[in-house]
């Protein structure tokens, strides 16, 4: 299945024209919405290839999100633009993937994912009382706003985002394309046969968890540019875990548009039910539950089977054609 | 240099290039879980270009053989010889990129993947750099290349048993373990499965086979050694061995 340029040249067109939404100046709640949508898209990005791709199940992405944040916002206490900072507070988070990569590495299935949950935990427990720089409980708690971000705009942030989302979407793309892609969806479905045809196995899970670890902790220190005040309870938060986790699970763990799918309804029941407090997280455990139990495959493994794609790809396949025949 | 004593299987096949040197030896090697004893002084050699037979009741340690060799389990004592070097400690993806590849018993495919994708991990990560070979080829010798494009999850169990051999092959090892790959055939089915056997040896691998199906056992193999409750009790050609007295022991009682 073939299709070229034409989804490329949309995907540029949509690139282009989400970059210009801050320029045409649409409402600033959109540009809210949207910098939400970026951000778990991105995150939710990760998360499928670790789960979807991999067979990881990894639990701590707020252990990423949590460590880029402070990284960026101490650093900005100390004088490093946040523009450093960004990038910085992600090498932490892969620097502490990697670290932790042999341990956890080690346990397999339900065993991983109980191992890496306790993570963010004690990275929580330890921020509560670790204050490298200005004084003793400053505000709340051991708490950090990040300073120097004044000037950043709304479509600052938003641009940020959106690179962020759409080098995520790529790179989901690009690996899957690639050897190490195929390697790791081997890894997913049998470790032992992956083994024995030769896949290094504890190699590449540690590249896609890596991977993953970087750009959630980029995803996450962009949101804490966007604001700019990071506590041990808010950055190692356990919502850094349900929002990508909810997003890959409703949109299909598994598929490269699954997550897009996901990130969509998650952001938009996130504003809706905005309001209603606990009972959100009710509602939205609901949804989880029905979506696990109808259908096991996500929103895209749905639609894929009751072949949903075939007709738009058929008539794209046809535009196509034509636009050959015509440049000819 | 000692020359080892020439025995008629190997005289037969003709793919050998080297005879003094056994393509692997396994050296008093020993594994045990727990308090059981799943092999024990286990001693023999595989020469280059020759089928060995593995046989045995059940239990008697042969598959556990079989992991001890491809690197799943890592024997408590003794060592395992492969093309001169140590593959004693090795890692299961090591020691298929020295050239051992393995089948399973109860066939382990990347179920969401296709047949042919299935091949092409094997192929990517487990052969040598520069090695040449066509996946087809590899696909119609094993009768699989109508399914190429399927899931692997939809196979049928003797497609599964296929993609096996497949998988290994695609590895392009120098020795190749085959757990037990007519298990489940029915008998029309066999013939084939020994011809199947015959090119791979022809194709210059050299092949341990785990089997309980006599037929492909006696047809295939150049030598056989039988093993009960993880002990060799016997060793030769399979004429020699069926009238052994342990064996017979082992098997009838």
């Amino acid at each position: 299945m073939k299709i070229p340029r034409l989804t490329t040249l949309a995907s540029i067109a949509v690139l282009v024209v989400l970059a210009l939404f801050p320029v045409i100046g649409i409402p600033l709640n959109w540009l809210n919405y949207l910098f939400s949508f970026f951000i778990i898209l991105a995150l939710a990005n990760m998360w499928n290839l670790l789960a979807g791709y991999t067979g990881l199940i990894c639990l701590c992405p707020h252990a990423f999100i949590g460590l880029a944040g402070y990284t960026m916002a101490i650093g900005t206490w100390v004088g490093v633009p946040f523009q450093v900072g960004l990038i910085a507070g992600a090498a932490v988070a892969a620097l502490f993937a990697l670290l932790i990569s042999y341990p956890v590495f080690r346990m397999r299935g339900i065993y991983f994912a109980i191992g890496t949950l306790i993570l963010p935990e004690a990275l929580k427990a330890w921020f509560n009382f670790w204050r490298p720089v200005g004084n003793e409980y400053q505000g709340m708690g051991a708490g950090y706003s990040v300073t120097g971000v004044a000037g950043v705009t709304l479509g600052d942030t938003y641009w940020l985002s959106l690179a962020i989302a759409a080098v995520s979407v790529f790179l989901v793309y690009i690996i899957l394309r690639s050897r190490l892609g195929l390697g790791l969806t081997a890894i997913r479905d049998n470790e032992n046969t992956a083994a024995s045809s030769g896949v290094n196995i504890f190699r590449l899970k540690l590249s896609s968890f890596l991977i993953a670890a970087f750009i959630m902790g980029i995803a996450g220190a962009v949101w804490y540019v966007y604001s700019p005040r990071i506590n041990p309870t808010g950055g190692f938060s356990i919502s850094w875990l349900l929002l990508p986790l909810m997003a890959t699970v409703i949109g299909g763990e598994g598929s490269k548009e699954g997550p897009i799918i996901g990130a969509a309804i998650v952001t938009f029941l996130r504003f809706l039910l905005a309001d209603y407090g606990a009972w959100s997280l009710l509602i939205q455990g609901i949804i989880l539950i029905v979506v696990v139990v109808v259908m096991p495959r996500g929103i895209a493994g749905l639609l894929r089977q009751v072949g949903a794609y075939r007709f738009p790809l058929r008539l794209l396949q046809a535009a196509e054609g034509k636009i050959h025949k015509n440049l000819k | 240099m000692p020359v080892p004593v020439l025995c008629d299987t190997i005289q037969r096949s003709r793919k050998v290039t080297k005879l003094d040197t056994a393509v692997l030896s396994v050296d008093r090697v020993n594994k045990r879980f727990g308090g059981i004893v799943a092999v024990k002084d286990m001693t023999f050699e595989v020469q280059a270009g020759e089928v060995v037979g593995l046989m045995g009741p059940n239990g008697a340690g042969k598959t556990t053989l079989l992991n001890l060799i491809a690197g799943v389990y890592h024997p408590d004592s003794g060592r395992v010889i492969f093309q001169g070097k140590d593959i004693t400690r090795c890692a299961p993806h090591k020691i298929c990129h020295l050239g051992i590849a393995r089948t399973y018993q109860i066939p382990q495919p990347f179920t969401n993947l296709l047949v042919r994708d299935n091949l092409r991990v094997a192929a990517t990560y487990g052969s040598k750099k520069g090695d040449t070979f066509e996946l087809d080829e590899i696909l119609d010798l094993v009768d699989l290349s109508k399914q190429k494009g399927t899931i692997a999850g939809d196979l049928a169990t003797v497609s599964l048993k296929r993609l096996e051999l497949a998988r290994a092959l695609a590895t392009n090892p120098t020795l190749i373990l085959l757990d037990e790959v007519a298990a489940g055939s029915t008998e029309a089915e066999i013939p084939r499965i020994l011809d199947i056997t015959r090119q791979v040896r022809k194709m210059g691998k050299t092949i341990i086979l785990v089997e309980h199906v006599m037929k492909v056992m006696v047809e295939a193999v150049d030598r056989i050694v039988v093993m009960d409750k993880g002990e060799k009790i016997a060793e030769g050609t399979p004429g020699e061995v069926m009238e052994d007295e342990k064996v017979l022991a082992a098997y009838f009682g």
